[in-house]
């Protein structure tokens, strides 16, 4: 692993109390004991990183100490071990004197982003969601390739509604849209950072849906249906059962439809000006989803779906989850 | 003896002078060897560690990425129109603005910044003294060991080769011995040191890895190489000038866009055969 990736890495660091981090905590904390880190060169070296933060998700102090100890002896004045003790301290200490360290790091070396990443985090956690944005948007201006960051403040435009200028909030309906539009752009620079990736695209399709911009939702949907579906494999496509992120795509693809139909007034009132697809292919759209979420149905549960459309929808929707 | 030509006598030297010359032989590439490591480890010790760069440069630097990502997908863009737009008329006046600019967007009545001199500005100094250290590093030893060879060991014959060659290789082999004569498969000392020289670069890589500085032979092929690498980033660009060519690309690539999206509902349904005109496999 290469310098920039690593520090991205513990940059977007968060706890989650997994269970892969348990298993890392069990397998490492045996192998701490033989002291067999040490004898596996770099590779060792990795892996004592790797088990300091999963003893830290798992709330296991004294391993990680242990961890660090070891790491911040070989490696002195490094920034990722700056960074791990930053993380160490986050466990422990006050949010403003992580903080403060943080900023201590930055004032030595003003482009250290994995210092500021993990300073726009302990501002997120602190609830400070207007400082965080601030920052992060700095540090996207300056760090533009850094996906992780565009997805986060994506996610932190979407979760908050503290933080949206004055200028907009007129009425509730209008707050909501302007969250999601500033969420979607940063979506967007996702989306060009790596447009490989079709999680993105069915990120942007859900945030837009949500947004109320529904063509644009549906055609991001769509195009991820392109983008998933097994087209090289030798089944014809109609003949395929949508999984994983298809099946969901076909979800959106569905609801996007029904709401089209039901409600025309969306057809022309779109955030984006996306033009609505025609008609006719709505409606052919509309049957080909419900055909495909049956399917996707049948292959899951071994059974009939049920007959009406929304149930359908309402049981996909807890298997989807 | 009368009898001997002259052919034959300089091969009984020769043999003669090979007995020592097995205590020559393995010195000098045990001598160059350790110069090699030592150089290595003298060169770590030199270089400094890159100059960590104030955020604005980094900023200014990574500005034309970002338009250059914005291009690199322009023909089948995944994101829509508007945002397309958004972003690229942004950049296109951001750019023309100069807000990605080091120091802040230009004067209107200020002259044009000229590139520092390399030789006053002290950031591109450092990067030629580093050049400059490692060259040093590289010839001191190894004219000492040439003057050890030259004053001790002129004129030794240290091997026969087992093999026969022509006479072109007699310049190669017997460099500093003078002997119209002698048979092309003796090496002298002084070959033997120039043969070490360019030959030794795989017996450092086995000791030290591929990314090592042992190796002088390679600096002597290009000896201002290493110090015309190092002083390249120091010579300033003109990230204004960049700025404003860049916004011309932006304006073409905002011709070819077209989005991804676009007509996607058609191509799913003929994918999935809902529509006439293409067959699905």
């Amino acid at each position: 692993m290469d310098l920039t990736t690593s520090l991205q890495k513990l940059a977007a660091y968060r706890p989650k109390q997994s269970q892969k981090s348990k298993e890392t905590f069990e397998k490492g904390v045996a192998l701490l004991e033989h002291g067999g880190y040490l004898k596996q060169g770099d590779e060792g070296w990795d892996a004592l990183e790797r088990l300091a933060l999963a003893a830290l998700d798992q709330d296991n102090l004294e391993v990680a100490d242990r961890c660090l100890e070891l790491i911040a002896e070989r490696f002195p004045g490094s920034p990722r071990v700056d960074c791990l003790i930053g993380i160490r301290m986050e466990a422990t200490e006050s949010p403003d004197v992580v903080l403060k360290y943080y900023d201590e790091l930055l004032e030595a070396d003003s482009s250290n982003a994995a210092a500021w990443r993990r300073k726009v985090s302990v501002l997120r956690k602190m609830g400070k969601v207007d400082r965080a944005v601030e920052e992060l948007s700095a540090l996207l201006d300056t760090f533009y390739t850094d996906v992780e960051g565009w997805l986060e403040l994506a996610d932190l435009y979407a979760s908050c509604s503290q933080y949206v200028p004055i200028l907009l909030i007129s009425d509730a309906q209008n707050l909501m849209s302007a969250r999601y539009t500033y969420a979607l752009q940063s979506l967007s620079h996702a989306l060009l950072l790596a447009p490989q990736n079709p999680s993105h695209f069915l990120q942007f399709a859900e945030t837009a849906y949500l947004a109320g911009d529904i063509t644009l939702s549906l055609k991001m949907f769509l195009t991820v249906v392109d983008m998933t579906d097994d087209d090289d494999g030798d089944v014809s496509p109609s003949d395929s059962i949508p999984t994983g992120m298809t099946l969901r795509a076909w979800f959106g693809v569905k609801l996007c439809t029904r709401r089209l139909l039901t409600e025309p007034r969306l057809l022309t009132s779109s955030g984006s000006q996306t033009p609505a697809p025609s008609s006719s292919n709505i409606s052919t759209l509309d049957d080909l989803s419900t055909e495909r979420l049956r399917t996707a149905y049948l292959d899951i549960k071994n059974e009939s779906p049920p007959a009406t459309e929304k149930e359908l929808i309402a049981v996909l929707a807890t298997l989807i989850k | 003896m009368s009898s001997s030509t002259p052919h034959a006598l300089a091969e009984s030297l020769c043999i003669l002078t090979l007995k020592s010359g097995i205590w020559v032989l393995f010195p000098i590439t045990v001598v160059m060897i350790m110069v090699g490591i030592l150089r290595h480890y003298i060169v770590l010790m030199l270089q400094s560690p890159p100059k960590k760069q104030p955020r604005a440069a980094i900023r200014e630097q990574r500005a034309l990425i970002r338009s250059q990502i914005i291009r690199a997908t322009s023909a089948n863009s995944p994101i829509p129109p508007t945002y397309y737009k958004s972003i690229s008329q942004h950049l296109s006046q951001a750019f023309a603005d100069g807000t990605y600019l080091k120091d802040g967007p230009p004067k209107g009545d200020a002259p044009a910044p000229t590139a520092p001199n390399p030789l006053t500005d002290p950031a591109a100094m450092d990067g030629m003294m580093a050049g400059m250290k490692t060259q040093m590093v590289m010839m001191v030893p190894q004219m000492v060991i040439m003057g050890w060879i030259n004053f001790f060991f002129q004129g030794f014959v240290l091997i026969k080769l087992p093999f026969p060659l022509t006479l072109g290789f007699k310049s190669m082999l017997q460099r500093g011995v003078e002997t119209p004569d002698m048979d092309v498969r003796w090496v002298s000392s002084l070959s033997w040191y120039f043969l070490n020289f360019f030959g030794l670069n795989g017996l450092y890589r086995l000791i030290l890895g591929g990314e090592n500085s042992a190796d002088s032979s390679r600096d002597m092929t290009t000896p201002f190489a290493a110090a015309a690498n190092i002083a390249q980033p120091g010579q300033a660009q003109d990230f204004n000038k960049l700025f404003k060519a860049e916004r011309d690309n932006l304006e073409f690539a905002e011709g070819l866009y077209s989005w991804v999206g676009k007509d996607v509902d058609t191509r799913i349904l003929k994918k999935y055969g809902r529509l006439p005109g293409e067959v699905p496999r």
